[in-house]
């Protein structure tokens, strides 16, 4: 193996271990908060996935390296299953909607929106906006 | 629930499964399966040696321990400083001395160094009993516990899945994806263990159990208090301790115990095959002594509190069942929460499982396999041969878990005192050049008896056969490891005296001229030698030793007035967190300021004691091991002809 292929094993191994650990715990708040435990559970949720977030950028700061694609889709498609996921619960569920709609929301807003935040940081505005100017990309030179 | 539990250990099964993939693609050297090449990254370093330490220690058995002898049991967890302590003395010298010997075991380092195959075969012993009996005491827990949460799913099949999971992930991914998958276990458990306490915080009427009524007090034990310096009794079996088994005698005596886990083949091995620089440092101070030792302080007495409240009556023994209704309490409040209190549970013993039993593979293809039985082997047969020692393995440590586990239970008691044995091994290696072959050897042999009698294989059996002896295990409420060590250790030191200057010292002081020109150690002038030696000795006096016992009512009941202080906690749990706090200054200022971790091999290179002249470290293969495989092989051929033949 060679010393590149090494350093992005590990680097791999260590985000996925980082975020087993915070899927857990997330997973364990949004249970309880979702059930006795109320908002004060559902926001240490999410707080708890910003958390996993920080630590990933961390990792890639010290290991010189960004989000690879596979984390990126893995990531986007875990936040749409939870969008859906989100607006289900409302549709099917009068109780969840009543009680949980503002920090579940409020969450869903702030997760993309800090993930934003890092991308102006890291890229500065004008990449951002490329990183996600579609037209762009698909308009022949 | 258990739909939920089952989840979440799927979750760890693919988790696990798909690390050990991804190693194996990645690392296409099959060579590296048995010890990843020895360039682990310090990451794993960090996390997996502090979670082997502490599952090592037992997470479930010490939450029973302190759901039944409170806070005198907590005692046992500033044994894991001791443990970081032990680590940043030996270490580091070990890596130095693998990198310039060459080679990648414990058992080849000493081999080398004492140019003895006696210390080798007692290494090889000792990896046997942690690779089998103590890994299949662990498994044993494991089953039970599965079983025991789940309510319908039988304890055989329940660790033969377990056994067989464990051994899938490690036949494909090898030594680094164990490696791996033991850090993010370690990591899971802490991670689990600071959330559970959290919740239980929340769930269950703000930690009334442990603030307002404490824990329980079974018949009999003084929960909050230390029973005594020592206890004149003739041990476990014989006669019980008054007040409770933890004595300060027996916490200190337990500590050499947990001693036996950083010395132990498969620790040295892990530290042997990582690359690192800083990771020994890091992982010793702020994983094992300060973050470690901190959880298990704090939260653990809250954790047993709930467990002894949740209990529908005050227990008389540490039952294994002890778990049951505080999971079904946490289920009333989540049930997925419930759920991960047993994963993590289980997680904390698969970490000593899958750690063990790989370890124990890996050593044994390097030290038996390739060295006797198929010399030279290509880097595949490597790994085929490191496969069937690791099926062989764990096929014998489920079956020993499933249907013997009281002999297993038995055996496995002897591992941890047995490995701590080693010590004076280790001093020589590292430090004390004049300690020779001869002494280590006739330490090892009357320190592994006085060993094997002060625990139940040597009591049972004795016993069995010739006459009752006057003691029980532990006697005097001292660990079977400090007994064994004290006669160890002064056996040393009297065969020392006559064979410290032997024919054998002029190639042993090789290796510490190496140490000496370079990689040598500055501690100063005299007063700070002296502190040096001084203040971890003062540290462990009264953080467990005889000094323990002013904890009782040194906060409680101050000695300069005359009434008592409230404090609203335990007086000893307070004294307990104030030498875990200097404890962890303590291992930084070892490890970090005078660089007892800190490992430097860039100008490491393969110079001394290479000679492999000298019979016992050498790797020839035996004649009859020679003989008996030629014949072996020569009939297969043979046989194979005749088929082949019209």
């Amino acid at each position: 193996m060679s010393e590149p292929e090494m350093r992005e094993l590990d680097r791999h191994s260590l985000v996925m271990t980082s975020w087993l650990c915070w899927g857990f715990v997330a997973a364990g708040s949004f249970s309880y908060g979702f059930g006795a435990g109320g908002v004060a559970f559902v926001t240490c949720g999410f707080l708890v996935i910003l958390a996993g977030f920080v630590v990933h950028i961390i990792i890639n700061a010290v290991h010189g390296s960004y989000f690879t694609a596979g984390e990126l889709a893995l990531g986007l498609v875990a936040y749409g299953v939870a969008l859906v996921g989100f607006g289900l619960a409302l549709l099917f569920s009068q109780d969840f909607a009543r009680r949980q709609f503002l920090p579940v929301s409020l969450g869903l807003i702030i997760v993309p929106a800090v993930v934003l935040f890092y991308m102006i940081i890291h890229f500065g505005i004008r990449r951002t906006f490329a990183s996600f100017d579609v037209i762009r990309r698909f308009r022949p030179e | 629930m258990t739909e939920l539990m089952m989840i979440a250990l799927c979750v760890l099964l693919a988790y696990a499964l798909y690390i050990a993939v991804q190693c194996t693609r990645k690392d296409l050297d099959t060579g590296n399966h048995v010890d990843a090449g020895r360039n682990l990254p310090t990451w794993t370093y960090v996390f997996a040696a502090s979670g082997i330490v502490v599952s090592s220690l037992g997470l479930p058995d010490h939450l029973r321990l302190l759901s039944f002898y409170g806070l005198q049991s907590n005692q046992l967890v500033l044994s894991l400083t001791i443990a970081a302590l032990t680590g940043a003395l030996f270490q580091r010298r070990l890596t130095i001395a693998s990198r310039t010997i060459g080679v990648g075991t414990a058992g080849e380092l000493f081999g080398a160094y004492f140019q003895s195959t006696t210390i080798r075969l007692y290494l090889l012993a000792v990896t046997s009993l942690f690779a089998v009996f103590f890994a299949a005491h662990a498994l044993t827990d494991a089953g039970m516990l599965l079983s025991a949460t789940t309510g319908n799913l039988p304890v055989a099949p329940a660790i033969a899945a377990i056994a067989f999971f464990l051994f899938l992930f490690s036949a494909i991914g090898g030594w680094r994806a164990v490696i791996y998958v033991t850090a993010a276990l370690s990591a899971l458990v802490l991670v689990l263990m600071i959330f559970i306490t959290g919740f239980s915080a929340e769930a269950f009427d703000r930690l009334a159990a442990l603030s307002v009524s404490g824990i329980a007090r079974p018949e009999g034990i003084q929960t909050d208090t230390i029973p005594g310096v020592i206890q004149l009794v003739a041990g476990i079996g014989k006669e019980p301790p008054h007040g409770g088994l933890w004595t300060t005698a027996a916490g200190a005596s337990f500590a050499i115990a947990t001693i036996g886990i950083v010395l132990s083949p498969g620790f040295s091995f892990l530290g042997l095959t990582t690359r690192t620089r800083l990771g020994f440092a890091f992982s010793q101070v702020w994983i094992l002594a300060a973050l470690a030792t901190g959880t298990l302080l704090l939260l653990g007495p809250v954790i047993g509190a709930e467990m002894a409240a949740s209990a529908p009556s005050a227990p008389t023994v540490p039952a294994d069942s002890s778990f049951v209704p505080l999971v079904g309490r946490l289920a009333r409040a989540d049930q997925l929460v419930a759920a991960f209190f047993i994963v993590m549970l289980i997680a904390s013993l698969l970490i000593a499982v899958s750690f063990f039993a790989v370890s124990g593979a890996s050593i044994f293809t390097i030290e038996l396999v390739d060295r006797y039985l198929v010399r030279d082997m290509t880097g595949s047969r490597r790994r085929l041969a490191a496969r069937i020692a690791n099926a062989t393995i764990f096929f014998m440590a489920a079956v020993l878990a499933s249907f013997l586990p009281i002999i297993t239970a038995i055996l496995s008691s002897l591992t941890l005192s047995l490995s701590a044995q080693l010590l004076p091994a280790f001093l020589g290696l590292c430090w004390i050049r004049w300690i020779s072959r001869r002494a280590v050897i006739a330490g090892l042999i009357v320190g592994s008896l006085l060993v094997i009698f002060t625990e139940p294989p040597g009591l049972v059996l004795f016993d069995g056969l010739l006459v009752q002896l006057p003691w029980g295990r532990w006697p005097l409420t001292i660990h079977s490891a400090a007994w064994g060590l004290a006669f160890n250790i002064a056996t040393c030191l009297v065969v020392s005296l006559w064979t410290r200057d032997d024919l054998e010292r002029r190639h042993r002081d090789q290796l510490h001229e190496v140490y000496l020109r370079d990689h040598r150690i500055a501690f100063g002038g005299r007063a700070a030698r002296a502190a040096k030696w001084s203040l971890p000795l003062l540290w462990a006096f009264f953080a467990l030793g005889p000094g323990a016992i002013l904890g009782n009512t040194f906060f409680s009941r101050p000695i300069f007035i005359n009434r008592d202080a409230v404090l609203g906690a335990p007086s000893l749990w307070v004294w307990q967190i104030m030498f875990w706090v200097a404890g962890v200054l303590l291992a930084w200022w070892l490890a970090y300021r005078v660089r007892l971790s800190i490992v430097d091999t860039s100008s490491v290179g393969t110079s001394v004691l290479t000679d492999k002249t000298w019979n016992a470290g050498s790797s020839r293969q035996p004649e009859w091991i020679e003989l008996s495989l030629a014949r072996l092989t020569r009939r297969e051929t043979m046989a194979r002809q005749v088929k082949a033949s019209p």
